[in-house]
């Protein structure tokens, strides 16, 4: 049915630049010869469309199809990732489509494969950036559908971007609405989550210089805010994993740990904590980690459906961490844990490996133990030992060998929270006394524009937890005993000057925290991110139902789909109003167009014209105030009244010239008005002349 | 299929119909809300099956951005009403009627658009009925003339079926369109076939039978110069124009009557025979000569010039059709 079903060479240019757009964020993360060959279909195209090579012949095309897509596959197979393999024949496909697309359905089919891909960038990245990015693409692929359908004068480049963006704009009011009414469903069906191999943050193995690996990097861990006051620096441990199996250098969950989810579910025993005082709330926004366990202060309490408290008090969820994961907490910071401590977590909290490699340590916690036969002063002797020797909390300690406890004790004396944390649950254990690792972040800095606590990677800390007759788990941090600012003030206000500190993250601002200026801007962007996060990213059903509840009262739920319904109609409503009464353009003719110039030209002169003030009368006045314009203005004014009120003139050569003879005075008046600078700007931009 | 093909021209009489009663014909017509139809075309659907698309997945990843995505699709498509109709709406449609043609050729009917000082009507698309579309653009002037092209079968009146009138513009997401009856009609010669001159030999010509031959073969125009034709015969111009010496075979017959006749005809019926002679009448209008038509129950007198040619095709155009 079609006339033309030719591509317009306009549209294909922005349909490129659409594709350009949607593709870029994902070549960097598709293998090399995958975007390579992307590339390659595009600059094809390219010259098919400068007349320079023809189009793929169809043998050459079933070659292409049938080679990439089991190589797509058997690259992918490899990660078990289902998710990415489909967004990497998706962005295929899109190319390949490119390459033979004749004709204006080709064209349109290509148009839906690039709003389908601008989503596909959202399963990765949900940042301002990548919304921001997103628009822009939305509003390109939008231009591309207007220059197919517009084959008229008016189909310039920049005639369709401001249509384009005209539309785009407009739609955005029913967006907001749409996004804020429109009920948002579980999901349907599980999908496979794209599998990032890089797990970030603490992990669940500790051994020396695991942890001081982590404080080179400034990235973000989660943000928390608190919904009263934030708990004093020294309080925020935030607990992640409980490590109570030594081998004698690595410190790791023991194997007999319930590993699985359902399993942990069945052992929980939350009877086991004894919760006192008013808890502090909190909301944690974590970023994706790809592990399971998540963090909080202790002693946790949150109703999230697939998130449970294992015997250790330690948080997991069901499935990895594979996006920013948002949930609410109470915590009862005064607590009491394992008061009646189970036998086999007594087993496990005094295991030491079966092979003797430090004698030395051993030797010490017996001296220590006759000198504080109470298991709380033997604990305070040795944190007292790490205070008065010549301890360094340092995060480039010298490497330790087989008998690492002995080696870090007496001789290199030198290391990070791990190596003192390690150490202390070890001496505890040689003395009897039931001991364990608790690995997590300490700390976090509070983002003074909008109050919430950020928490970076190089917060990660290990520390202690020694089990006290009649009070449960303790905790201790031996760091705290050589570096006291480490855990008051933070890990920056210590580490700041160590070499290696924050090295991975080279370009970032945290590296200029110095810089007044830079510092604020960093946090200001954090908190317009964490904003976006809060309000945006985790907007989801239950701040859906606590916002309408607000708005429209306690039976919001059941009046949703009226409000939806009322809601686009209103925009509707208003829409019509504004697009279908038409405007008026503001459309002047040449020679007022360049009559107002002067005119604004002689106002910042001090000269302004009257509203309802004619030509004639104004050039009176302006030769009243100013008589050295008064000839000028004479000429000029008789021309433009002769131009626009005298009557058609027609519009042949007579028309013409007086035009000219006015552009001409004009231009002439308004150099002598203009600053000599302003001159210099008008005469190198002659268009505004 | 055999249901669909049996219900169509039933439902196409009834649609018609209603069409007829809601948009009767006028002279001029202002697109409006009531006869502005608006539906989703083909890349709309497929811009909506997007769109649940990314619906879809945004329910399954929990993506909250991707909800946001398939929302600001969703209101572009809703505003896009607004914008197509907005095309159409306010547009005065006037017919300027169509010039005559011949029959078998493509009649121009010219449709005049206006616009009001509000708005600008972009890519326009009109066509009658399974014709060839004919683009639009009112913008800067206040009205822009446009030719729809109508195929001709017949000679005599051909009433003009409805205009349609669409744009799809901006995004081709929706089609608004309307059927507009305008009340044209263009008439339509016979079409022109070539033939015998028919003319009846001896009685109808007078004169000196050398320079008129009755014979398709030597009414070509013209001769080669024979010693002692008169010089007023010669083909000056074509002399000019270096094609020799040429004699026009009809400068010496000013005073000849041409009387083409429909008699002359034999063996032909009406439809050729009405072809034959308005080849005739095309041949002699060129050939600044006077000629006549004589078809039963009707006469057309000699005469020459553009006034008299078009009166004789119109005559033709008309004879026994009922039509004056």
């Amino acid at each position: 049915m079609e006339v033309q079903t030719q591509i317009p060479r306009l549209t294909l240019w922005w349909l490129l630049a659409a594709l350009f757009l949607v593709i870029t964020p994902h070549l960097f993360r598709l293998p090399l010869w995958i975007s390579l060959l992307i590339i390659a279909c595009v600059v094809w195209r390219i010259l098919i469309f400068a007349g320079r090579a023809a189009f793929p012949n169809k043998a050459l095309k079933m070659l292409i199809v049938f080679l990439s897509i089991p190589l797509t596959i058997a690259q992918y197979r490899s990660l078990g990732a289902g998710l990415d393999a489909a967004v990497c024949l998706l962005i295929m496909g899109t190319a390949f489509k490119l390459l033979e697309m004749r004709k204006r359905r080709d064209m349109l089919i290509v148009v839906s494969l690039c709003y389908v891909l601008s989503m596909v960038g959202f399963i990765y990245s949900q940042t301002i950036l990548a919304s921001i990015h997103a628009l822009i693409t939305f509003t390109v692929i939008t231009g591309a559908l207007i220059s197919l359908q517009r084959e008229n004068a008016r189909s310039s480049f920049t005639g369709n971007a401001q249509l384009a963006i005209r539309l785009v704009a407009q739609s955005i009011p029913l967006t907001i609405v749409l996004f804020i009414l429109v009920p948002r469903v579980a999901p349907l069906w599980t999908m496979p989550v794209p599998v990032s191999s890089n797990k970030t943050g603490v992990t669940d193995e500790m051994s020396p210089g695991n942890i001081s690996n982590l404080s080179r990097s400034a990235e973000l861990a989660f943000r928390v805010s608190f919904d009263a006051t934030t708990p004093i620096h020294e309080e925020l441990y935030w607990r992640g994993l409980v490590l109570d199996y030594f081998d004698g250098r690595a410190w790791r969950r023991s194997a007999s740990a319930f590993q699985t989810y359902a399993m942990m579910e069945r052992f929980q025993r939350p009877e086991q904590g004894v919760r006192n005082g008013t808890p502090v709330s909190y909301d944690i926004i974590l970023e994706p980690t790809q592990q399971t366990w998540i963090y909080a202060l202790p002693l946790a309490q949150l109703n999230v459906s697939d998130v449970i408290q294992d015997r250790n008090f330690t948080l997991h969820k069901e499935k990895p961490v594979t996006q920013r994961f948002r949930y609410q907490v109470q915590s009862y910071l005064n607590y009491d844990i394992d008061v009646e401590l189970a036998s086999t977590l007594e087993a496990r909290a005094l295991q030491l490996p079966e092979q003797e490699l430090n004698p030395r340590s051993k030797q010490l916690a017996a001296q220590f133990r006759q000198e504080a036969p109470e298991d709380r002063a033997y604990a305070l002797r040795v944190l007292r030992l790490f205070r008065e020797e010549p301890f360094f909390y340092t995060l480039t300690p010298p490497a330790l060998g087989e008998a690492s406890i002995d080696e870090f004790l007496f001789s290199s004396r030198q290391g990070f929270c791990e190596h003192y944390a390690s150490s202390f649950v070890y001496l505890m254990r040689a003395a009897g006394i039931p001991a364990r690792v608790v690995v997590g972040y300490q700390g976090g800095e509070v983002n003074p524009f909008e109050g919430y606590t950020m928490v970076y990677q190089y917060n990660a800390h290990a520390w202690a937890e020694v089990w006290l007759e009649g009070e449960g788990w303790v905790r201790f941090d031996p760091t705290g005993a050589v570096a006291p600012e480490r855990i008051s003030e933070g890990a920056q206000s210590v580490l700041a000057n160590q070499p290696g500190f924050l090295e991975d993250s080279r370009f970032s601002m945290m590296r200029f925290r110095n810089t007044q200026w830079l510092n604020s801007l960093r946090l200001r962007l954090d908190a317009m991110d964490y904003a976006w996060n809060r309000w945006v990213v985790s907007y989801d059903e239950d701040m859906q139902l606590q916002f309408l509840e607000t708005l429209f009262g306690e039976k919001a739920r059941e009046r949703l789909y009226l409000v939806l319904g009322v809601a686009i109609s209103i925009f509707f409503v208003i829409a019509a109003y504004f697009l279908l009464r038409g405007r008026k353009q503001k459309q002047y003719d040449e020679a007022t167009k360049f009559y107002l110039r002067l005119t604004d030209d002689l106002a910042a002169q001090g000269i302004v014209r009257q509203r309802g003030e004619g030509p004639i009368d104004f050039c009176a006045r302006v030769g009243k105030e100013k008589p050295e314009l008064a000839e000028a203005m004479a000429d000029i004014t008789t021309i433009y009244v002769q131009l626009n009120y005298a009557g058609k003139l027609g519009e042949g050569q007579k028309h013409e010239l007086l035009f000219a003879r006015l552009r001409q005075s004009i231009r002439e008046l308004r150099l002598t008005l203009n600053s000599p600078w302003r001159r210099l700007v008008l005469r190198a931009w002659p268009g505004q002349l | 299929m055999n249901l669909i093909a049996a219900v169509k021209p039933w439902f196409s009489k009834r649609v018609s119909r209603w069409l007829d009663r809601r948009l009767p014909a006028v002279s001029e017509v202002q697109l409006h809300r009531k006869n502005i139809f608006i539906l989703p075309t083909g890349p709309g659907f497929l811009y909506l099956s997007a769109t649940a698309l990314i619906f879809v997945t945004a329910i399954n990843y929990v993506l909250s951005l991707a909800f946001g995505l398939a929302f600001l699709m969703t209101s572009l498509f809703i505003l896009c009403i607004l914008h197509t109709f907005r095309n159409l709406q306010h547009l005065r449609i006037r017919g300027a009627g169509a010039e005559p043609v011949f029959a078998g050729a493509q009649a121009a009917f010219v449709f005049v658009l206006y616009r009001n000082a509000m708005q600008v009507h972009e890519m326009l698309e009109l066509r009658f009925p399974h014709g060839n579309w004919s683009y639009a653009n009112v913008l800067d002037n206040q009205q822009e003339r446009v030719k729809v092209f109508l195929p001709t079968q017949q000679r005599g009146y051909l009433r003009a079926p409805r205009v349609t009138v669409q744009t799809r513009f901006p995004l081709g997401l929706w089609r608004a369109w309307s059927h507009v009856d305008l009340d044209m009609s263009v008439l339509v010669y016979p079409q022109p076939i070539a033939g015998e001159l028919p003319i009846a030999s001896g009685g109808m010509s007078t004169g000196d039978s050398n320079s008129v031959q009755v014979g398709v073969e030597d009414f070509h125009g013209l001769r080669n110069y024979n010693t002692g034709d008169s010089p007023k015969q010669i083909a000056w111009k074509n002399l000019a124009r270096g094609q020799g010496l040429k004699v026009k075979q009809f400068v010496d017959a000013q005073d000849e009557h041409l009387i083409l006749d429909w008699e002359q005809l034999h063996g032909l019926d009406t439809e050729e025979r009405l072809s034959r002679l308005c080849y005739w009448v095309l041949s002699l209008a060129q050939r600044d000569v006077d000629f006549g038509l004589r078809l039963p129950g009707v006469e057309v007198c000699l005469g020459r010039g553009d006034a008299h040619c078009k009166k004789v095709l119109r005559t033709l155009a008309l004879w026994n059709t009922g039509a004056q």
